[in-house]
């Protein structure tokens, strides 16, 4: 894990003042709603439909126990009992009162945590692999450098006003659990024939509106000219990208209105230009921050065996493999049959700290798929750590699998949205579970966004739904072909529109489908190319 | 998208908006003395690559952000080139002063300058591993300090060589560890043959594999030294851009370099130790403690050639129209005869003394 030095506890503590005044402005009126916007933004404050929204950084998705412990006192003091983990790995609180946020900040930054640039038109939170420093598959770990890229971004002079938001994912293995095929820049962790490591660049990608998979810009980028290269990438956009229409404004838009190679000259071009001494990184502090992320030390004890109700299922389907003997990756599902995806109470926050803590040198991730990770647990200890989940309500065995459902908050919480999602999802939950339609599903993927901004990620699941307002109905739209990870791809739309009730049953429909016609555990992508869409709209619309 | 059309004169100050295409705000910087940015809304964040573009340039006058601006943005406004910041009348007057660090590089002109927190960290390790190297390694022979310096510094180490009358022996140590390190060798263009002669005899009898000559840039010579007798109007201005220019480009790369520096050489190298940090970069002088006698008989145990003008009187060899033969008892004598210089540039202790100044209000911010 990362630590500050003087540096950074300065920045994050001159910034928790610098918002007190800006609330204690607010609040006496010195700043009028539209001027204190901008400004609360970019400390993660959102006016939503019922209260202010806090979203707290997880800075790509790694947190430790301690800090835990920290989210669960806010959602048990400030907020009601709750948290809610989101697509972007980090956390959001849904009723703090405003007057209190200057105190939560102030809590947050003595565990070395902060809300900075968790919204507005900024450099947001680097995303990376969840199992980033623990998979079999990794080239290498991209902590490190997520960690130089959430120094740069933070209140960068030249790139905190862009023409929108803007988001980066690192991943470190060719399995890219970061899907950075739908980030504004995806970055690859890869090794070229001379053995040395550097970055393959995408950028242009995106979900919302106008879908977009990233165009690659370099096939290998030195590791030490990382910032030169962003700092190309956000100039051009910076300059170029437009403005007067906030649906056109993200990067994807200007990369496929100059077309991917006259963006990529530009770029190159820049980074020509301004690549030098301030720019490069020095190898003393790729050394620095490379030494917070140590591999954990091997365990020499046997995996733990046990005949508890649940366990072997648990273990077989939440399990994953390791690259240190005698360690394993657990994923605590935040799924429970009917729950409100990704959230969390305060007492599950703290008994997942403990665990970590006693079984699992104190890490602990976020994941897009809105779960979480023990991603160090001693294999010796699994059966203790299932324990102390099921005590908790956490021990649900669908980590991947069809009730492994991402949504975003939808209309219950969000003003952007036009239909509820999470409502959706828990009743499809339910379904799911009450019809055994889980086993044998696994890695298929089922993505709910409220509307069209897609945070709940419809595009790139391999089933998706949208909710859209029809004159004053929420109708949800089913797609199919989506992927987020390895090679991105957007989902095609299925047909008519549907009811909240219809789009739960078409849903459970399509997963019907591909368990019948899924051969010798092929993907969904696989099975679709295979049989095409008629099967699947038979199923949903019948003849 | 901006124009020529968007860019007003009045005398020298050009106004432009953030609209301005970024070559018409380029060619406006080089005819005005000063340029406002005009901001018609604070969310337009284009004026802040515009005014870096601009700096970048090489844009040493004033740079006024004028419009709509909020008084939270004058710290993102003041590091991204500008120096005056006049919000237009009814902007809310509330503000905050600035932050302490950053972590990005600052254009901003003068003190108010940070360097980003990734080098003001990397200078301080540097710093603090050059004192701890000193320690271990300060009486330790040649050989020892270039294989210690190769190995902590691998990959971002270059030896810089004048091919002169001393110059075998560190590149001999050199080529026994590693022949494949780069050697970097400032062709002045005003060199002795006799120094090229043995350049090239030197590369093929120690076979080393990465020798890189660094010329002057053609364009500046041809502006400066028109008539190739720059050397007689200023000796200074000669070595700086014959030396100093060339090296500085060529060293953007590598955060260590072995010098062939020797206390006994005088002009204040006396307390010259083996590892030392230049504010910038280490540089490793492994050859620091030997008295000529002690260099004289290391050429004779290794055989290594001897520049040919030793045999004629010279003891420190740089370009021609700049050195003679040593007249005195100083091996360094003979450098730049009839002026008090002692130094091209590229080790100017002046230089050297403000660069380290520089880098200790930085390690003193990182304690």
């Amino acid at each position: 894990m990362y630590r500050y030095d003087e540096i950074d506890r300065s920045i994050v503590s001159e910034r928790v003042e610098e918002f007190r005044e800006q609330v204690s402005a607010r609040l006496s009126g010195a700043l009028t709603e539209d001027q204190f916007k901008p400004l609360r933004l970019m400390n993660g404050v959102y006016l939503q439909l019922h209260a202010y929204m806090l979203r707290v950084a997880i800075p790509y998705g790694t947190l430790d126990a301690r800090q835990m412990r920290v989210l669960a006192h806010i959602a048990r003091h400030y907020d009601k009992d709750y948290g809610h983990f989101t697509t972007r790995q980090n956390i959001q609180y849904n009723w703090p009162a405003l007057v209190d946020i200057p105190e939560i900040l102030e809590q947050l930054a003595d565990v070395e945590m902060h809300a900075i640039q968790t919204s507005g038109n900024c450099i947001r939170n680097t995303t990376t692999d969840p199992f980033a420093g623990a998979a079999l598959d990794e080239v290498e770990d991209p902590r490190p450098w997520c960690e130089l890229i959430r120094q740069w971004s933070t209140f960068h002079p030249e790139f905190t006003f862009l023409p929108r938001k803007f988001k980066i994912a690192v991943t470190g293995s060719d399995a890219d659990r970061a899907a950075i095929g739908v980030h504004d820049i995806g970055l690859k962790l890869v090794r070229n024939d001379a053995g040395e490591t550097g970055f393959e660049v995408h950028a242009g990608g995106g979900q919302g509106r106008t879908p977009r998979v990233a165009v690659k810009l370099r096939d290998f980028l030195p590791k030490g000219e990382l910032l030169a290269y962003l700092t190309a990438i956000m100039r051009v956009y910076n300059l170029a990208g437009q403005r007067d229409n906030i649906y056109k404004a993200r990067i994807k838009i200007l990369v496929e209105t100059m077309g991917a190679e006259a963006f990529t000259q530009d770029v190159e071009a820049m980074y020509r230009q301004i690549r030098g001494r301030d720019l490069a990184v020095p190898a003393e502090e790729a050394a620095r921050l490379a030494a917070f992320f140590p591999e954990p030390s091997p365990s020499t004890l046997p995996e733990g065996v046990s005949d508890a109700p649940g366990y072997a299922r648990w273990r077989a389907i939440n399990v994953k493999p390791h690259k240190v003997p005698g360690r394993a990756i657990v994923v605590i599902s935040l799924k429970p049959r009917a729950g409100a995806p990704g959230d969390a109470t305060a007492d599950q926050m703290d008994a997942v700290a403990s665990l970590a803590e006693r079984y699992g040198d104190g890490e602990i991730r976020v994941t897009k798929e809105q779960n979480l990770v023990i991603p160090h647990a001693i294999a010796a200890h699994l059966p203790a750590i299932h324990e102390g989940l099921r005590e908790a309500g956490l021990a649900t065995a669908n980590a991947g699998l069809a009730s492994d459902i991402v949504t975003c908050p939808g209309l219950d919480y969000c003003n952007l949205a036009n239909a509820r999602s999470i409502p959706v999802a828990q009743a499809l939950s339910a379904a799911l579970f009450d019809r055994g339609l889980d086993e044998d599903t696994q890695d298929l993927t089922i993505k709910i966004s409220g509307c069209i901004n897609a945070c709940g990620h419809h595009h790139i699941a391999n089933i998706g739904l949208l909710g859209v307002d029809k004159k004053g109905e929420e109708v949800y739209q089913l797609t199919l072909g989506g992927v987020a990870d390895n090679g991105a791809a957007i989902g095609k739309i299925l047909g008519p529109g549907l009811t909240p009730d219809e789009a739960v049953e078409a849903v459970a429909a399509c997963v019907g489908v591909f368990r019948r016609k899924r051969k010798d555990g092929e993907t969904f992508t696989h099975t679709l190319a295979r049989i095409g869409f008629e099967p699947f709209k038979e199923a949903v619309y019948g003849q | 998208m901006g124009s020529e059309a968007s860019v007003k004169h009045a005398h020298s100050r050009v106004e432009i908006d953030t609209a301005t295409a970024p070559q018409a705000a380029l060619d406006a910087a080089r005819r005005a003395a000063a340029i406002d940015i005009r901001f018609p809304a604070f969310k337009d964040g284009r004026g802040y690559s515009l005014a870096a573009l601009i700096r970048e340039s090489g844009f040493a006058g004033e740079l006024r952000a004028t419009g709509d601006i909020l008084p939270d943005q004058k710290d993102y406004l003041t590091r991204s080139g500008f120096d005056v910041i006049a919000p237009d009348e009814g902007s809310p007057r509330w503000a905050r002063a600035s932050f302490t660090h950053a972590y990005q590089p600052g254009l901003a002109k003068g003190a108010n300058d940070r360097l980003p927190a990734y080098r003001a960290r990397a200078l301080a390790a540097r710093k603090a591993q050059v004192q701890a190297l000193n320690q271990q390694y300060g009486d330790a022979p040649p050989e020892t300090i270039i294989a210690v310096a190769l190995e902590v510094f691998a990959g971002r180490i270059a030896m810089l060589s004048s091919f002169g009358i001393e110059a075998a022996l560190g590149l001999a140590l050199l080529a026994q560890v590693d022949r494949a390190v780069p050697v970097l060798f400032l062709d002045t263009q005003r060199h002795f043959p006799q120094t090229l002669s043995y350049r090239d005899q030197l590369v093929a009898h120690l076979r080393l594999e990465d020798v890189r000559p660094l010329t002057p840039d053609p364009a500046e010579a041809r502006a400066q030294d028109h008539d190739g007798r720059l050397y007689e109007r200023d000796s200074e201005a000669c070595c700086d851009l014959r030396k100093v220019r060339p090296l500085n480009a060529a060293l953007d790369g590598f955060d260590a370099v072995i010098t062939g520096r020797k206390r006994a050489h005088g002009s204040g190298r006396e307390a010259l130790r083996p590892f030392e940090f230049d504010g910038e970069r280490v540089k490793i002088n492994p050859v620091a403690g030997l008295d000529p006698a002690r260099i004289a008989s290391l050429y004779r145990d290794m055989k290594l050639p001897a520049h040919p003008l030793g045999a004629q009187g010279y003891t420190s060899v740089g370009c021609w129209p700049c050195t003679a033969p040593s007249a005195g008892t100083h091996p360094r004598d003979g450098r730049w005869p009839g002026s008090d210089r002692s130094e091209c540039g590229i080790f100017d202790p002046v230089r050297t003394a403000r660069a380290e100044a520089a880098s200790r209000r930085t390690v003193r911010l990182i304690g």
